[in-house]
């Protein structure tokens, strides 16, 4: 029993840091899914992309990948605000069914542009620090999976400040709650919606980053991370950093857990979200906490 | 005698000549692209079905295709000859649409699409693992090879989608002039209304779902008997999904003639760009952007918002006329 427990260790710190990871994801989903009610089904592979950026630039440049969010960063933000003011925004106007068919579009070429540009092979932020490990108490702990735990509470803090205390977070948390009225008080919410991508794109880039330190990609890994990071928001919530935060926890702990229990199945750790996902939305379609 | 109206007529001409395609000699490289486009057009007409007559964006074409796929693969490896493969993956797609048809349908809209998504993904890691039948040397889990099609030729897939792809058109036509298409429509446009109205809901939207299944699977099986291969990351594979989807949607949604053009168009584009590799995705995912962008309603919309089909209309009804009178 002992043992048992002492073997539980491991997985449980594990899938709880892991869990940062799918936060900075979700944050990024949640977003726009807040103000618009569409599902960025892009939004997976957006982050691949971002994965590909900063092995670029490190190839490039011999920089640290997080070093190379100098650039990353500022270039998803641009090129997301111009998605949503050019492509989402129209077809918005349409209809919502529209828009997610745009946004798949979307998802279908950003993952031909990372299969062209940097073929399909597996490929790793190979970093020296990337397999490093440090003990606590019995435990060893990856160093990337804490990364991934401190990047998922770094950007939910960032993202929070930035909604309760400048102008244009606060339009963004009004749009989300009640348009029409947030429309009334002159706020636009084109413009809105337009930062609010951009904002999620900015997540993307950062969740590139970590994601490629902690696996290795390629261009079609995108849709499990977008279905997790759903579920994630489902669980945790629309609107709810804290919920977020425990969402994403809760997936990271069903992968290794999941893993953990049927003896290192990689069936059950791959599959165990997908049912969790999948059994929370037929359960309430609208989510826990849905409104 | 009740004269057949001419356009009856037309469109049994035209599969006649069709179907005499193979026998006449016409080049093989000819009946590959039509015959991808027959599967294409299937496929591209039950989502057209699903998406543009019921209002849901079904994301998961895939997960028919391929598990109608590996019913055919795993079926021949235990014996049961092809034929029966085809109409049994066909039905498994179809029990399977049934199965998950009561959780799916508690989804709306863009839940219905994540929902709908998350199963193929999970099919494709199941199957990654799952090995019922052959031995272990053959790669882990993954992939099977059709057996006993050997002796099947490209003439004989060739009728076999020409007949599945026209049979999916006479279904939509005919769903269309029935209670069910009416009903399908009244869900699309509005839910709540359709319900006070009568409809049951559930029963209506489970038909067309398990109607769109089990025609996915017959084009899906009948693309591996002509392609005797299945693998998990090909059974699988997004594209499946992304035919239907870019057919439908660049021929024009909700409209009967829109997944012909759709079907053909993507053909054409993926048999000029095939050396291109990954790029010919790319083009063809921006062409779907435009679309989505510049002409919502597709081009068979598009055609009709200038009048075009005015004119062979009037052909057509002077022609009927004069055949009448005589």
């Amino acid at each position: 029993m002992e043992d048992f427990l002492v073997g539980l260790a491991f997985p449980l710190t594990k899938g709880i840091l892991l869990g940062g990871l799918y936060v900075v994801i979700a944050l990024g989903l949640s977003l726009v899914f807040g103000v618009m009610k569409l599902i960025n089904v892009g939004h997976g592979d957006l982050v691949i992309l971002g994965s590909y950026l900063a092995w670029a630039i490190m190839g490039w440049l011999g920089i640290d990948p997080f070093l190379s969010l100098v650039i990353g960063l500022p270039l998803f933000f641009v090129l997301g605000f111009f998605i949503q003011k050019f492509i989402i925004n129209r077809t918005f106007r349409i209809s919502l069914d529209a828009a997610l068919i745009a946004c798949f579009g979307i998802s279908i070429v950003v993952q031909s542009l990372c299969q062209g540009i940097w073929t399909p092979f597996n490929r790793s932020l190979a970093t020296d620090y990337r397999l490093l490990t440090f003990d606590v108490g019995a435990v060893t702990i990856p160093l990337r999976y804490l990364l991934d735990f401190i990047g998922g509470l770094a950007v939910m803090i960032a993202l929070r400040e930035f909604l309760r205390r400048t102008y244009l977070g606060r339009a963004i948390s009004a749009a989300s709650q009640n348009e029409p009225v947030a429309q009334r008080m002159g706020i636009n919410p084109n413009r809105v919606y337009s930062y609010a991508f951009a904002i999620a794109m900015a997540c993307a880039a950062v969740a590139g980053v970590l994601q490629g330190l902690t696996f290795s990609f390629h261009p079609t890994a995108g849709p499990p991370f977008l279905i997790i990071s759903f579920g994630v928001i489902i669980l945790g919530g629309l609107g709810s950093m804290a919920g977020t935060f425990i969402g994403g926890m809760i997936f990271g702990l069903t992968q290794t857990l999941g893993g953990y229990l049927s003896g290192g199945s990689m069936l059950v750790q791959t599959i165990a979200p997908y049912l969790l996902v999948f059994v929370v939305l037929s359960i309430r379609p609208q989510g826990i906490f849905g409104r | 005698m009740k004269i057949p109206r001419l356009t009856t007529l037309a469109s049994i001409a035209i599969l006649v000549v069709l179907a005499l395609f193979p026998v006449i000699g016409i080049p093989l490289r000819w009946l590959n692209y039509l015959f991808l486009f027959f599967i294409y057009l299937a496929l591209a007409n039950m989502w057209n079905l699903l998406a543009g007559y019921t209002g849901l964006i079904c994301l998961c074409p895939h997960a028919f295709v391929g598990l109608a796929g590996y019913t055919l693969a795993i079926g021949t490896w235990v014996g049961v000859p092809f034929q029966a493969g085809l109409i049994a993956g066909a039905a498994v797609a179809a029990l399977f649409a049934l199965i998950i048809s009561y959780p799916v349908f508690r989804m709306k809209g863009i839940y219905f699409a994540i929902g709908t998504l998350i199963l193929p993904e999970a099919l494709k890691a199941w199957f990654n693992f799952w090995r019922p039948v052959g031995n272990q040397y053959q790669g882990m889990g993954a992939g099977y090879s059709v057996t006993g099609v050997a002796g099947v030729t490209l003439g004989d897939t060739y009728w076999l989608a020409l007949a599945i792809a026209a049979v999916s058109i006479f279904v939509v036509h005919i769903i269309l002039r029935a209670r069910l298409g009416l009903g399908l429509k009244a869900i699309r446009d509005n839910e709540n209304t359709a319900a006070s109205s009568g409809i049951n809901i559930f029963r209506l939207k489970l038909s067309s779902f398990v109607i769109a299944a089990f025609i996915m699977g017959l084009a899906g099986a009948a693309y591996f008997i002509f392609s005797p291969r299945i693998q998990p990351t090909g059974g699988f594979s997004i594209s499946w999904l992304l035919l239907p989807l870019m057919a439908t949607v660049i021929g024009g949604e909700g409209l009967e003639e829109g997944p012909i053009m759709g079907a053909a168009i993507v053909t054409f584009l993926r048999f000029l760009l095939a050396d291109y590799g990954a790029w010919s995705l790319f083009i063809q995912g921006i062409i779907l952007l435009v679309v989505v962008v510049v002409m919502p309603q597709g081009i068979a919309g598009l055609l009709r918002q200038v009048g075009a089909y005015r004119f062979p209309q009037r052909l057509f009804q002077a022609a009927e006329g004069k055949i009448r009178r005589t």
